[in-house]
């Protein structure tokens, strides 16, 4: 279908595998990410193995984002947010483009930016070898796009590649079919009892992924000294009808697992309890695994209550033991809590832009009209189910496409 | 009844009087925030959890023999904490309103059955109980800056009417001075009743509706008799 364009809204693992799908049926596809970084979340994730492959699939996005690079028929946009969809015969739908504050074709990665940079978070870093720049300007957080007082990385960079005057521009096209794929956000526990935020040493599951990708065990952020301690916290902002989130992030059992199984085959030493309510095992080879996990870590079947901080910068928590019965208070060098996959934050004005329907849950709730629905914009998905909906996205498009 | 290898006979499952309930114990995920949190979780193996597990499960006879939901301070640390907004002390009171009345612990059902016959949880007489009030009233006017004070007892049309709570005319009567000064400082118009001045209600504690409602409406007709507006009730 050489005539057909289909734009995808979503630079994830979603957006990404049905963007391949669509371009083995000939299709062009125009595919918008609004951050710097294409590959969503699953990019950010660790490689799970222990002595061999767990099927995690983290590696997935990599080779997606790569292929996508590749692929004459996709086009790639970073930065870029929709800015108005109307829709007659086809979809026209205009953006706004975020100024390329780092020219792709320059920059050499080398990171003198980053550490020159006076702001913390000023400078973005990216996840991944595919992200090119490596280095992204956020513009919240930059001295120079606050008040011109700073261009430290401007005059820095050895390559010229940064320019920082540069403004927002548009950008439009016209589709044929849209698919939105714009993926989940994590829940921000800072009103749990846990002192995240707080404490440093209080992570969330997805902090333990990116820190996981670069290195073997979990550091304390505080001191950068290895965690030899650690509890995983399950559930926080799942399945709690005092923040209207009933449903099970599903991946959060496996995914923490996974690490902490990872975590104690670099680290053997580490001790680690995981704290649950009942361990979802969603996924067809994870029940076996589970057999085997039981073993390896203290389980306790109760969601711990408050965290102090110790004097000598430790985290001491007050739990109900549930294999002893009894209440107990135990001192851990580092907390991971497994917070809970919630709609994308922008999924509300995304869908008064479409008018598209939610559910009660906040998710994207039907496909119709020329939209489609890929990965976790749907609901909690793991990287495999994301790709196998984008997959079925991207079949049910090109059905729509071939019937119009 | 706190051993979970008791075990449960089915005929003795009654779901009907919790059914009505309106605690939503059935939505219970068993996260186990409630006990991870709970002050006196682990007393006599208390167990908040397991405890509307039982309510959810109909247990009805063992929760209301049980000694746990007497343990509980209704607090409420855990109805903030629970995921699914189970109003658990509210369940803790409610099983203890299906309790005999004779059955319930000494102390609260022997103060509370003085409170209805006297007005007050230690039958203390009216006499006594103003002779308290004016004696302590008299160490205050020896401080300096409090020559003239004087305690205020059934004044009419006072701004603000107090309850008393028993211990503060029993074995803590010094605590009443700190308040009492603050009032006189600020120039309150206060007063305290002579008669059903108690301001703990154990109708609240035992899960008995009835005298609750009967110590409540008692300060409320102080109220309507001295023509005051405003209620200051210290528990």
């Amino acid at each position: 279908m050489p005539d057909k364009n289909v734009l995808i809204l979503g630079g994830g693992v979603a957006g990404l595998s049905a963007a391949l799908e669509l371009a083995r049926f000939d299709i062009s596809v125009e595919l918008v990410e609004k951050t710097g970084f294409p590959g969503g979340h699953a990019i950010q994730f660790s490689c799970k193995a222990t002595d061999k492959c767990v099927k995690c699939g983290a590696c997935v996005a990599e080779e997606k984002l790569e292929n996508v690079t590749e692929n004459p028929k996709i086009r790639l946009m970073r930065n870029t947010c929709v800015e108005k969809v109307t829709k007659s015969d086809r979809f026209s739908v205009t953006f706004q483009t975020g100024p390329e504050y780092i020219d792709p074709d320059k920059c050499n990665g080398c990171g003198v930016c980053l550490e020159k940079c006076p702001s913390a978070g000023a400078v973005m870093q990216g996840f991944s070898k595919h992200h090119t720049p490596f280095y992204a300007i956020c513009a919240e957080k930059c001295l120079f796009i606050k008040d011109g007082s700073c261009n430290v990385c401007q005059e820095a960079c050895p390559e010229g590649a940064i320019r920082l005057d540069q403004k927002p521009g548009d950008y439009a096209c016209e589709a044929d079919a849209i698919i939105v794929a714009t993926g989940f956000t994590g829940f921000d526990p800072k009103d749990k009892p846990y002192g995240y935020k707080v404490f440093p040493n209080v992570i969330t599951n997805l902090e333990a992924e990116r820190m996981l990708r670069q290195q073997d065990i979990l550091l304390r952020p505080s001191d950068n000294k290895p965690a030899e301690r650690i509890a995983f916290i399950q559930c926080v902002g799942s399945r709690d009808a005092s923040l209207n989130h009933l449903w099970c992030s599903k991946i959060c059992c496996g995914s923490s697992l996974r690490m902490a199984r990872r975590i104690k085959a670099r680290g053997p030493e580490t001790e680690i309890t995981f704290f649950y309510i009942d361990v979802q095992t969603f996924g067809s080879d994870f029940q076996g695994v589970y057999e085997d996990i039981r073993e390896e870590f203290r389980m306790i079947r109760a969601i711990p209550g408050d965290i102090f901080r110790t004097d000598d910068d430790r985290l001491q928590m007050a739990f109900l033991d549930s294999n002893t019965r009894e209440p107990a208070e135990e001192i851990f060098d580092l907390v991971v809590l497994s917070a809970g996959l919630t709609p994308g934050k922008d999924t509300e004005h995304l869908a008064g832009l479409l008018g598209a329907e939610l559910a009660d849950t906040g998710f994207f709730s039907s496909s119709r009209d020329g939209i489609f629905l890929a990965g976790a914009a749907r609901g909690p998905m793991s990287i495999a189910e994301s790709v196998a909906s984008a997959g079925n996205a991207a079949w049910e498009t090109v059905k729509y496409l071939s019937e119009k | 009844m706190q051993e979970t290898s008791d075990i449960i006979e089915m005929d003795q499952i009654d779901h009907d009087r919790f059914r009505s309930w309106p605690f939503s114990q059935d939505f219970c995920l068993t996260c186990g925030l409630c006990s991870s949190s709970c002050p006196v979780s682990g007393i006599d193996g208390f167990d908040p959890r397991k405890l509307i597990r039982m309510v959810s499960l109909g247990l009805e006879d063992k929760v209301v023999e049980a000694r746990w939901p007497w343990i509980c301070t209704m607090c409420a640390k855990c109805e903030h904490v629970c995921p699914m907004e189970i109003d658990i002390p509210n369940v803790v009171r409610s099983i203890r309103g299906l309790r005999d009345r004779e059955a319930v612990p000494g102390i609260l059902h022997k103060g509370l059955a003085a409170a209805l016959e006297t007005g007050n949880n230690l039958r203390l007489p009216k006499e006594d109980f103003v002779f308290i009030l004016e004696d302590v009233g008299e160490e205050i006017a020896e401080e300096s800056g409090f020559e003239d004070f004087k305690v205020p007892v059934d004044k009419e049309g006072a701004n603000i009417l107090t309850t008393i709570h028993n211990k503060l005319v029993n074995t803590h009567t010094d605590d009443l001075k700190h308040w009492w000064k603050i009032f006189h400082v600020a120039k309150e118009d206060w007063t305290v009743p002579s008669d059903n001045w108690e301001g703990t209600n154990w109708g609240l504690f035992t899960g008995d509706d009835g005298a609750m409602k009967t110590m409540v409406g008692r300060i409320v007709e102080n109220m309507e008799k001295l023509k005051i507006k405003n209620l200051l009730w210290p528990e």
